[in-house]
């Protein structure tokens, strides 16, 4: 999760300007409330089909696709968007790479990258465990170290007001920096993936995620407020020969934005010289991992959905060698490709690039996929709130250890409920932002509905042939599924509990009925 | 192994210290202080959770 703030920073500091933070705080608020609503959902209902088994299990078969096919596509930029932010750390050491002037050989080493990850999953070769632990360790001591000092040795607090009061951007800039912001805070459905692998998850999952949440808030709130607040190690020069302020080297320059944590580790003062050397190369190390998890997690996601009739069964099929879903990963590596060849082509081809400046107000490669990504998350993050409010009223039998705070008291059907404030607070957050990306991303607001349509047209037809209802929900016995889920979990008191609340309920209506 | 996460926990209470410090000594309105005043103030919180921790492991040995 800690990796998006790599990708984040440069655009949300290139878009907003003075209000970086502001837009992160915005979008970190809406965060908390996320993140407190899969801690919920995934304490409760501790699947790895996450946000979309939240909303099919809420919402319905319908919105539980939509949900599902939004997080696809967010696996897919997340594969192609890491992939290429990777080789904008790496350029930082290796000029050779630079997207604006060697395009084609940045193309080349994303599209190697993510061919490579997709062979790598093919053939199933595990991840190992004790390496990620080490770079996740390096990179919250580097990342620590980066913010410390940097607030120790060249953050200027007058220079944090001079750039918010001096810089401050208009009200349409502001709205594109926040959409870019809650791309820094994508990852949440990591908590749900994890939720289906940990024993005991109702207490486990709560307290290691309201600890990640609220360290990923404070790394990106630092992280602007230290950028706008910056008083560069060695002296940064524009065209001119005038002095620079560090956010300044942002704006109009992707390349700069795809790795502005390594610019910005190079010049905090002292450790900038050892930071200039590793922190690109971290960088690159992380971003390849979060690309990873993009191409198992699509192929997790569709597996998911396949298990309950949202996609055909193909997707469910294991490769007879290999024992991995190779159809599925194949599959969603082959939409990634596509996505980078439509970021790459305005750079690679001038009369793509004549289209580009045309229709969608001259996107780069970059901001394509920062566009879909945040289109993605706030579509399946906003059902997702919807879904926290419906099971709170539909299904208030299954156990939740962990609740979000401020609820209200009510009766539904007859039952005792809880209804969620801050469930309302987040949807209203959030579908804001959805708005927001709708305004301002010439390219989400056309590309991503788009894979919306694509996917239900192509969910109409498969319902259709399945003979199962498109509009209408397939008739599911939760209550059983809800049992296995909670005893596969280990979560035994849950499973008691929750067989005692259903007796109590049926004796309840048995009394009322008599 | 505890000695070394002892002695990052106690690293963080120093730099949250130093954090705050820095920060009261630049004599700026509390508005431009905040993000280092809240930098200092979570390693210190989280320096001395770990601290804490880490106390429990001992005395349950």
């Amino acid at each position: 999760m800690g990796a998006d703030i790599f990708v984040g920073l440069g655009l949300v500091l290139a878009a907003a300007a003075g209000a970086s933070n502001v837009a992160f705080l915005f979008a970190g608020l809406v965060y908390v409330c996320i993140g407190l609503a899969y801690t919920e959902l995934a304490a409760a209902y501790p699947v790895a089909g996450g946000g979309q088994y939240f909303v099919l299990r809420g919402l319905g078969d319908i919105f539980g696709f939509i949900a599902g096919w939004a997080v696809l596509l967010d696996f897919t930029i997340d594969v192609t968007l890491f992939a290429w932010t990777c080789v904008d750390y790496l350029s930082q050491l290796a000029p050779g790479l630079t997207q604006s002037t060697h395009p084609w050989v940045h193309f080349g080493a994303t599209f190697l990258l993510i061919a490579g990850l997709c062979v790598l999953n093919v053939v199933g070769v595990r991840e190992s465990t004790a390496f990620n632990g080490f770079v996740s360790a390096l990179d919250v001591m580097s990342e620590s170290a980066i913010l410390c000092l940097g607030f120790l040795f060249a953050f200027r607090p007058e220079l944090l007001i001079h750039n918010m009061q001096f810089h401050w951007p208009s009200p349409y800039e502001l709205m594109l920096g926040i959409s870019y912001a809650i791309i820094s805070f994508v990852g949440l459905e990591s908590i749900s993936q994890a939720a289906q692998e940990t024993q005991r998850p109702a207490s486990i999952i709560p307290r290691t995620s309201i600890a990640l949440i609220l360290t990923i808030l404070i790394f990106a709130l630092a992280y602007s407020n230290l950028a706008l607040g910056m008083q560069p190690w060695h002296p940064i020069l524009d065209a001119h020969g005038h002095p620079m302020q560090f956010w300044q080297i942002f704006p109009n320059n992707p390349d700069n934005q795809g790795k502005a944590v390594a610019l910005l580790a190079s010049q905090v003062p002292f450790y900038g010289a050892i930071a200039a050397l590793y922190v690109p190369i971290l960088g690159a190390i992380l971003l390849l991992i979060s690309s990873n998890s993009g191409v198992f997690g699509s192929s997790r996601i569709a597996y998911a959905m396949s298990s309950t009739n949202l996609l055909p069964s193909l997707f469910q099929r294991v490769h007879a060698k290999f024992r991995t879903p190779a159809t599925s990963i194949i599959a969603f590596c082959s939409v990634a490709i596509l996505e980078l060849i439509f970021a790459a082509l305005p750079a690679l081809d001038p009369g793509a690039k004549a289209v580009y400046a045309r229709f969608f107000n001259g996107e780069d490669g970059l901001t394509f996929l920062a566009d879909l990504y945040a289109f993605g998350a706030a579509t399946s993050y906003s059902f997702v709130f919807l879904a926290l409010i419906a099971l709170r009223l539909t299904d208030p039998l299954s156990p939740r250890k962990f609740k979000i705070p401020l609820n209200v008291p009510m009766r539904f059907r007859g039952l005792r409920v809880e209804f969620p404030i801050v469930g309302v607070i987040g949807f209203c957050g959030i579908f804001a932002i959805l708005l927001f990306t709708l305004y301002t991303h010439p390219i989400g607001r056309i590309a991503g509905p788009s894979w919306l349509i694509l996917g239900i047209v192509f969910y109409i037809v498969y319902r259709r042939r399945k003979g199962l209802p498109v509009f209408h929900s397939q008739k599911r016995d939760w209550k059983r599924s809800q049992i296995d889920i909670l005893r596969n979990a280990g979560e035994l008191e849950l499973m008691d509990e929750y067989l005692a609340n259903i007796k109590a309920t049926d004796e309840l209506r048995a009394k009322a009925e008599a | 192994m505890l000695l070394l996460r002892g002695g990052l926990a106690i690293g963080m209470l120093i730099i949250g210290g130093l954090l705050l410090a820095r920060m009261f000594a630049t004599h700026a309105p509390l508005g431009a202080m905040l993000p280092g005043l809240v930098l200092g103030a979570a390693m210190i919180g989280l320096g001395a959770h770990r601290l804490s921790l880490i106390a429990r492991a001992l005395s349950s040995r």
